[in-house]
């Protein structure tokens, strides 16, 4: 663990550039090499199911973008993780401000231009209070800022829309700002990077498990307003997969280590449950937010996804749970 | 008897001008980071604002100290949006001259109009031309109905104003050159204003054929608002509207 700093002029900053042992921990190693292996395989399945015929012209196109992209999200991911803990907090942040913007612009918060200001700058104190390994600051910004919004909004002398804007800004804040700054502070750890490798891994294997069940087994629809395409065989099957494999690999990353005492096999069901429960639940909240407002993606930012939002919406809710777990134990 | 003073009544609320809330999406909205530079239905953000505002920063006080710039006629000026300003262009500062102007809660809302095939044919470019200039897009090879069409009806909600150089190209002599028809097609029929203005000066400080800028005063005619609602939207409106705004640019020059 880095050590807590817990005043301004005492910066205990975590370092820019560390990379030793980046591959120590089995779980980041073997994270590293299905990662790269997904990333080669795809284009060679994707081929020979085109050549039976499996694939209609549409769907072999939106794939083959899909892996375009993740050729670059995969690495701009992955490698600030195994660089150092600064790096990933810094990656992260600008993630966050990235998925802030997409939100912005989709509510049309973003016309607001002084409190969308506020929220970004919310977003970058979180990020530092993570990046300084300062709790105290972490907890206390969350109802700080809120108050800021609610406080500094009344300036402009303009009641009409008061609630709806505030109460965009705090949930856009609260959802995404707060929630990916779980994210951050984990990078506190010294076990960072097999954390992020469970979170990462899951939520984006929970995705695809669920659209891959929910073609094969997807006879009946649940959640039909807030998202057509889920299916009860899509939620199951893929629940039936993560909720075991985030038990597992945290299983693997705690062994040996403080935590192992006190995390028993009950635990570690009732975190690998919430971790399915969650990634499937950030879905349907990103898919709810885009009922409502009446579109089909948060941005066009990621081609063949969407915006980051659409691509890393199981992550908003998993990261503070899986860091709350942690913090529980004490392990971070 | 005496007479009661009448009864005071308290001043009435100044108008409620609030905007209502509803969830409207960026215009852009859905479109890739390139395609979204090249949107003509861009709305600036956060990091447009501020990047223009370094850059306004910056040009204002090269403009003031190395150009000597200055402006007449700053009481013609509309209070707020749309309106399409209109100049003689003769060098590529013209734009900075001419939105530099404004006051600042008009210069976030208006928007110049840029040759595409000049200034975003790269991503590079367009992101550059995009987030310092906040210009949007015109194809001059292809100019079509649908991209006027596009920009008309996007003046036309009235939140937003363009500069625009009815001209289409740099002039190569420093005189004023035939006006093009667009100009009339995006406010013919419409109660949108046009405000016309003459640059001195700036021909002598950046000639098409130069790089580095002379220092060269220059000066900022800009002459009453002119609107063309009765004009018709049609071939010989558009006509009218060249002529008659070419007309109040060239009455401008000193």
């Amino acid at each position: 663990m880095y050590p807590m700093t817990t005043l301004f002029p005492t910066l205990g900053l975590a370092p820019l550039w560390n990379p030793s042992g980046a591959f120590s921990h089995p779980v980041t190693r073997y994270t590293c090499i299905f990662a790269l292996a997904a990333l080669i395989i795809a284009p060679i399945l994707i081929h020979f199911a085109r050549k039976r015929g499996l694939l209609s012209p549409q769907t072999q196109d939106t794939i083959h973008t899909r892996h375009r992209t993740w050729l670059f999200l995969a690495p701009a991911l992955l490698i600030p993780i195994l660089i150092s803990p600064a790096l990933t907090i810094i990656a992260f942040a600008i993630f966050s401000l990235i998925c802030y913007r997409e939100f912005a612009r989709a509510t049309g918060l973003f016309r607001w231009r002084g409190l969308s200001a506020l929220v970004a700058l919310a977003i970058i104190l979180m990020n530092f209070a993570a990046l300084d390994n300062w709790y105290g600051f972490f907890a206390a910004l969350p109802p700080l800022c809120v108050v800021t919004f609610a406080g500094l909004s009344v300036l402009l002398d303009e009641p009409r829309g008061y609630l709806q804007r505030v109460g965009l800004a705090t949930f856009a804040f609260l959802l995404i700002g707060v929630g990916l700054a779980h994210l951050s502070f984990l990078a506190n750890s010294v076990q960072y990077r097999p954390y992020f490798c469970i979170i990462l891994l899951c939520t984006q294997g929970s995705d695809f498990l669920t659209f891959l069940f929910g073609r094969l087994f997807g006879a009946r629809h649940i959640f039909r307003h807030t998202s057509p395409d889920k299916t009860i065989g899509g939620f199951i099957g893929s629940f039936i997969f993560i909720a075991p494999l985030a038990a597992f690999l945290m299983h693997i990353t705690i062994r040996g280590t403080q935590m192992d005492d006190p995390v028993n096999l009950t635990t570690l069901a009732v975190f690998g449950t919430l971790i399915a429960i969650c990634a499937q639940l950030g879905d349907l909240v990103i898919g709810s937010i885009k009922r409502d407002i009446g579109i089909k993606d948060m941005a066009g930012t990621l081609p063949g996804h969407g915006g980051f939002l659409d691509r890393f919406n199981s992550v908003l809710l998993v990261a503070p749970v899986v860091f709350h777990f942690l913090k529980y134990f004490d392990a971070i | 008897m005496t007479d009661s003073p009448p009864p005071s009544t308290p001043d009435p609320a100044p108008p409620d001008n609030s905007r209502r809330w509803s969830f409207e999406p960026a215009a852009d909205h859905g479109l890739g980071p390139v395609e979204h530079l090249r949107s003509v239905k861009r709305e600036a953000g956060l990091i447009s604002v501020l990047t223009r505002a370094l850059a306004n920063f910056a040009l204002a006080a090269w403009m003031k100290l190395y150009h000597r710039m200055s402006a007449t006629g700053l009481e013609h000026l509309p209070r707020g949006t749309p309106f399409i300003m209109i100049a003689n262009h003769s060098s590529h500062i013209d734009v900075l001259c001419l939105a530099l102007a404004l006051p600042h809660r008009l210069r976030t809302t208006t928007y110049p109009i840029a040759a595409g095939d000049v200034f975003f044919t790269t991503a590079t470019t367009s992101a550059l031309t995009a987030l310092f200039v906040n210009a949007l897009p015109l194809w001059r090879k292809k100019i079509t109905t649908h991209a006027l069409d596009e920009l008309r009806e996007r003046i036309g909600k009235g939140d937003c104003s363009y500069i625009l150089f009815p001209e289409g190209a740099l002039t190569h002599d420093g005189n004023l050159g035939t006006w093009k028809a667009g100009l009339g097609r995006l406010i013919a029929g419409s109660d949108v204003p046009v405000l016309p203005c003459y640059l001195q000066g700036a021909y002598e400080s950046l000639a098409w054929n130069r790089v580095i800028p002379r220092p060269r005063k220059i000066t900022i005619h800009i002459g009453p608002l002119l609107t063309f609602k009765d004009t018709p939207n049609t071939r010989e409106g558009w006509q009218q509207v060249a002529e008659a705004t070419r007309q109040a640019v060239l009455n401008l020059k000193p």
